[in-house]
This record gives structure tokens, C-alpha cells and sequence, in this order.
């Protein structure tokens, strides 16, 4: 058991306590902790401030902020692009199950075409509700009408309080929400919570051929997706937007269509939504 | 290149309509609390009043019209906009109208009773009135402005002086209504028939009315010129910066999909020609040189193109926001 995988997914046998795995375990779990912490303070230092908190707010307070913004468990989805074909069932399995009006998209996949021959790629990018830790979404709804779910961590909308101001579709800069004609609210993936909350993965992680989306609880380190991610460069979308996504992409193409501009190459991408272009 | 707007006429409509309502009460507060009881800025004043619930109002209607539930049959369930208050500043701007309308209401009132003149019963609650009203007729304006400059999903409209550049156009729109509306009331005898059935503005001497212009048109000459100078700041930032501010400044400069409605709309129309036909006018009494004369192209010419340049600086700023994209992905 020394010699144990740390990234394996095998849980430990019964017969064998933790202790077993001092000499290699302790060693790293203090050092990622320690650096976690680090990382921890510091971003609770940045909310202590935002949050209108002294200066000098004592570690209670910074975690007392700290139990109102994060989520014990947050539902993420790592995208292996290595491994999308971009068939487009996410995107048809994603209509199905939540009946997403025509001409709207909760999941769609984009493809990035570039260079000029024989220097060619072509490359996909599946796109969703980032789902984000600081979702600049929920920060504008002047009703309360969507939030994140203290459970999971899942950014929903409730449509019975939502009035259709589209003032998120202009606050998400990923472009993830849309008005539904039908109920006349804002719209969006939700994780498929209805499916996540009885134990199904979501369609789209169901449905996916090249096994592209995992799905899974971020603050489980033995989770699929920590695992993924610890062992994985990552990407996430418009990082500078400061929303801290929970959708992480493997080997992501970020071209896009502006680059081509002082790249000097071509570049196109195609949203294979109602507007293809990307917002 | 296709493009969807989220937000269109009727936003559009809403930010020039609060903003030029709020203006004119901004403008009536301001006008009454400057006018020693003078029946020109009294009546003056009341223009500004009679013209900032209406148009607000209006303007809202038009905002519950553009709700997708109200589109799509749930009439009523913009009421959830005050089941809450949060810090989402469209939150607030709902509870700050209500506010707005709550004490203009009875300020409104004062001047709208029969026979009202500058030395009514009403004298000292309307002046008490004007004070707060002066407070909320910013925070409207200024709140529409806002509105658009907290997402940073939006780089054209993420930027502070934004919510500065349309309080300075809602006022100055203000006083441009102002302005018009006494223009029109005299030319098609609306003023007259208030005078005779309501007993409004029976003791005319227009001892003040020069001097009620003179305050309007250099107080607007002010607006216009921070305006240009907001505008200009605007500009050089974006310009100078790098990334998506940089790129969403795009749509105005050449090439740009509303260059034309910007520079002529909004820059030439709106604000360099008023700013010159005004400043011609009030440039012999601001010196010291002579009088002000009435003119009919400071209390005309002027207000026209004031107002359609706020028009299309509502236009220009809110479709251009959603033209501007962010740059990468």
C-alpha cells in the first residue's frame, strides 16, 4: 500500500488503516495543504475586503465568509477536447431532456477551424453554464430569481420569480444564458439537477461517446474530475472575467475569430447556434 | 455579421425617457429653489414638474413591456422586482423609482392645484420638496448609467464614466424639455388656456423670463460642455487601453458599425452645434459685454437637437455595448 497510486480511484481495503500510508501520504497531503491554505487565505483576504470586512478580520471571520460563498460540495465538469468528436450529441441529448425551445441552446459545441493548407486544425470546443464560484450572473438579478445552490453548487434559475429582464444574458460573458420564448424566463444549463440530485450523471455526460465530459464534485479529491484536473494541464474560459468557472477544459483551442486580427491567420469559428458567431 | 440584441427600443426608450424626466425634475427643483418666488422661473419650474412623472412613468411601462414574462403572459410578475432588495442596481433603480415617484408626487401636486402661483399656501412644503427631489432626480439618472456599467461581460459599458456621461445628458435633456415645453405651451396656446380655466400665470410681468432663459441656456452650455469633455475622456481611455475596451471602442471609430450615428448623431448634432448657437447667446452677459436676448434657437433650435442627440446617445451606448464583443474566449 506504500507504493499506492495516489491518483487511483481504488478505495483503500478495509484491513488497511490510513496510518499505513504515513511515510508517503503525510508528506504530500501537508505540502498540498499548506499550499491550499495559502491559497484559501488569500482569497478569503480578497473576500473579507469585497465584503466590506475589516482589514484585520480575524481567521473566524474569514471563515464565517467563507461558509456563506462556498459550497460544501460544487458539481464541475472537466471537458477532455482530446477526446470530442464534436458529433453533437451533448448538444441533442441537452434538447431532449430539457425540452430547450427551438433556436436555443443550453449546450452546444463549437468547432474552430484554422491555418491555411497543409497547415491546417480543426478543433472543438463544447460549451455550458460554467457554473462559476462567482457567477456574475447571479450578482445582477434584481429578483433573487437565480442563484447557486448552497447544496452543490449548481447556478439555477427559479422560473416562478424570474421576470425576463435579460440582464444576466448581458452579465454572463460565456454566453450561456438566452430568454425562453415559452416561459418568457432566462434559461440555461442547470446541471441537469434533476437528474444529478437522484444520482444520474447529466444527459450530456450520459450521452457522450468519447467519454469528452466528466462530471463530479470538485472538493472530492477522489473524485474523477480532481483527479483530472491534478494530474491534467487545464483551461478554463475568459479566466480574466474573474467568475472562476467550474467547467475546466483539457488541450482547449481558445483561438478565436479576434485573434485573427494581429495573428495574421485565418481563424473561424462556428457556434452552430442561431448565431454563429461567438458573442 | 449577425447580431441579436438583447436589449432594444424599449430599454433604449426607458434610459432617454428617465433620464429626461429626472432631468426636468432636477431642472423644477433647481429652477424654484434659484428663483426667489420669481413668477418666470416659478412657471419655468412647473414645465419641469408637470414633465418628470410622465415621462419616467412612461419610460418604465416601456421596460415592463420588454420583460419576457410579461411577453409571454405573466403581466403582473414584474412585481417580484419588489418582493426583494439586493444589490443588484437594477434592485436598487426599481426601489429608487419608487422613491422617485412617491416624493414627486405631491412636489408635482403643489404646482398642479388650481390658481397656484409662486407665493401659494404650498410655498414651503414644495421648497421642502425640491430638496429631496433635486437628490432622487440624480439618483435616476445616474442609476441608468449604472445599470449598464456593472457587467464586465459588456467592455463598452463597464466603465465608470459611463454612468456620469448620462446624468450629464439627463440633465441637460431636462433642461432642453424644459425649455421646449414653454416654447410650445406659448405657440399653440396652451398656456393661455391654463391661465384662463386654471389660473396659472395670471400676473405675467416677465421681469424674470430673460434672466429664467439666461440661467437655462448657461446652465445647459455647461452640461454640453462637460459632456464633451465626459465623452472625450471616454474616448481617449479606450483608446489608449488594451484588450476588450479596446476593441469595443471599435464601433465608434472608422469603420465602426454606428460611427455614423456617434459623430453626427451625438457629437455634431447633440452637442457642438447647440453648444455654439448657445454660446453665442449667452456669451455678451456671461462676459459682461451686454444683455441676454430671448432667441428662438436657444429655446427652440437647441432643445430639438439636445434631445435628439440624448436619443441617440441612449442608442449609440446600448446597441454599440452589445455589438462590442469580448476579445478571445
Amino acid at each position: 500500500m506504500k507504493n499506492k497510486n495516489f491518483g487511483s480511484t481504488t478505495p483503500l481495503a478495509d484491513n488497511i488503516t490510513i496510518d499505513d500510508d504515513i511515510p508517503a501520504g503525510v508528506v504530500i497531503s501537508t505540502a498540498s495543504d499548506s499550499f491550499h491554505a495559502r491559497r484559501k487565505f488569500l482569497s478569503q483576504l480578497g473576500l473579507g475586503i469585497a465584503g466590506g470586512a475589516t482589514v484585520t478580520g480575524s481567521q473566524p471571520v474569514m471563515a464565517a465568509v467563507n461558509a456563506a460563498t462556498k459550497t460544501k460540495v460544487q458539481y464541475a465538469m472537466v471537458i477532455d477536447t482530446r477526446r470530442c468528436i464534436g458529433c453533437h450529441a451533448c448538444t441533442v441529448a441537452c434538447k431532449s431532456e430539457n425540452d430547450v425551445p427551438l433556436g436555443n441552446n443550453r449546450c452546444w459545441v463549437e468547432y474552430t477551424e484554422k491555418g491555411s493548407f497543409p497547415n491546417v486544425d480543426r478543433s472543438f470546443l463544447p460549451r455550458l453554464c460554467n457554473h462559476c464560484s462567482k457567477p456574475a450572473c447571479v450578482d445582477v438579478c434584481p429578483t433573487g430569481a437565480t442563484y447557486k445552490r448552497k447544496e452543490d453548487g449548481i447556478v439555477v434559475i427559479d422560473d416562478d420569480i424570474c421576470i425576463g429582464c435579460k440582464y444576466c444574458v448581458h452579465a454572463c460573458p460565456y454566453d450561456a444564458r438566452y430568454l425562453n420564448p415559452v416561459t418568457g424566463t432566462v434559461d440555461k444549463c442547470d446541471f441537469c439537477f434533476h437528474r444529478v440530485s437522484q444520482g444520474y450523471e447529466p444527459s450530456c455526460v450520459n450521452t457522450c461517446q468519447g467519454r469528452a465530459r466528466i462530471f463530479g464534485d470538485i472538493n472530492d479529491p477522489e473524485s474523477e474530475v480532481s483527479q483530472l484536473l491534478a494530474k491534467n494541464a487545464h483551461s478554463v474560459l475568459l479566466k480574466g472575467m474573474g467568475t472562476e468557472p467550474n467547467v475546466f477544459y483539457i488541450d482547449a483551442d481558445h483561438s478565436d475569430p479576434r485573434d485573427a486580427i494581429y495573428q495574421n491567420r485565418y481563424i473561424r469559428v462556428e457556434t452552430h447556434r442561431k448565431v454563429k458567431e461567438r458573442r | 455579421m449577425e447580431h441579436e440584441l438583447v436589449w432594444g427600443l424599449p430599454v433604449i426608450g426607458y434610459l432617454f425617457l428617465a433620464g429626461l424626466g429626472a432631468g426636468a425634475l432636477v431642472t423644477s427643483a433647481s429652477l424654484l429653489l434659484r428663483g426667489k418666488d420669481n413668477p418666470d422661473f416659478f412657471r419655468l419650474a412647473r414645465y419641469g414638474a408637470v414633465l418628470s412623472i410622465p415621462t419616467v412613468a412612461l419610460g418604465t411601462a416601456l421596460l415592463v413591456l420588454e420583460l419576457g414574462s410579461f411577453q409571454s403572459g405573466h403581466w403582473f410578475r414584474w412585481i417580484n422586482l419588489y418582493t426583494v432588495i439586493n444589490l443588484s442596481p437594477m434592485s436598487i433603480g426599481s426601489w429608487l423609482l419608487i422613491l422617485y415617484f412617491a416624493i414627486a408626487a405631491p412636489y408635482v401636486y403643489t404646482f398642479l392645484v388650481p390658481n397656484s402661483h409662486s407665493q401659494d399656501r404650498f410655498i414651503d412644503l414644495r421648497k421642502n420638496l425640491a430638496y429631496p427631489c433635486i437628490a432622487l432626480g440624480i439618483g435616476v439618472a445616474i442609476y441608468t448609467g449604472v445599470l449598464l456599467g456593472a457587467m464586465p461581460a459588456r467592455p463598452l459599458w463597464n466603465s465608470p464614466i459611463l454612468a456620469l456621461l448620462f446624468l450629464i445628458s439627463a440633465i441637460s435633456t431636462g433642461i432642453a424639455s424644459v425649455m421646449i415645453s414653454d416654447w410650445i405651451a406659448e405657440k399653440i396656446g396652451t398656456a393661455k388656456w391654463c391661465a384662463e380655466n386654471l389660473g396659472w400665470d395670471r400676473e405675467r410681468d416677465s421681469s424674470g423670463k430673460a434672466s429664467a432663459e439666461y440661467l437655462l441656456a448657461s446652465t445647459d452650455t455647461i452640461f454640453i460642455g462637460f459632456e464633451i469633455l465626459v465623452i472625450f475622456l471616454y474616448f481617449m481611455y479606450a483608446h489608449l487601453t488594451v484588450g476588450d475596451v479596446r476593441m469595443s471602442i471599435k464601433v465608434f471609430e472608422t469603420g465602426g458599425a454606428l460611427t455614423a450615428h456617434f459623430w453626427v448623431g451625438v457629437v455634431l448634432v447633440g452637442l457642438m452645434i447647440p453648444v455654439i448657437l448657445e454660446m453665442q447667446k449667452i456669451l455678451p452677459r456671461l462676459l459682461g459685454n451686454g444683455p441676454y436676448v430671448h432667441s428662438g434657437a436657444v429655446v427652440f433650435v437647441v432643445p430639438v437637437m439636445v434631445l435628439i442627440g440624448g436619443f441617440i446617445l441612449r442608442y449609440v451606448i446600448v446597441v454599440g455595448g452589445q455589438l462590442a464583443k469580448l476579445a478571445g474566449i
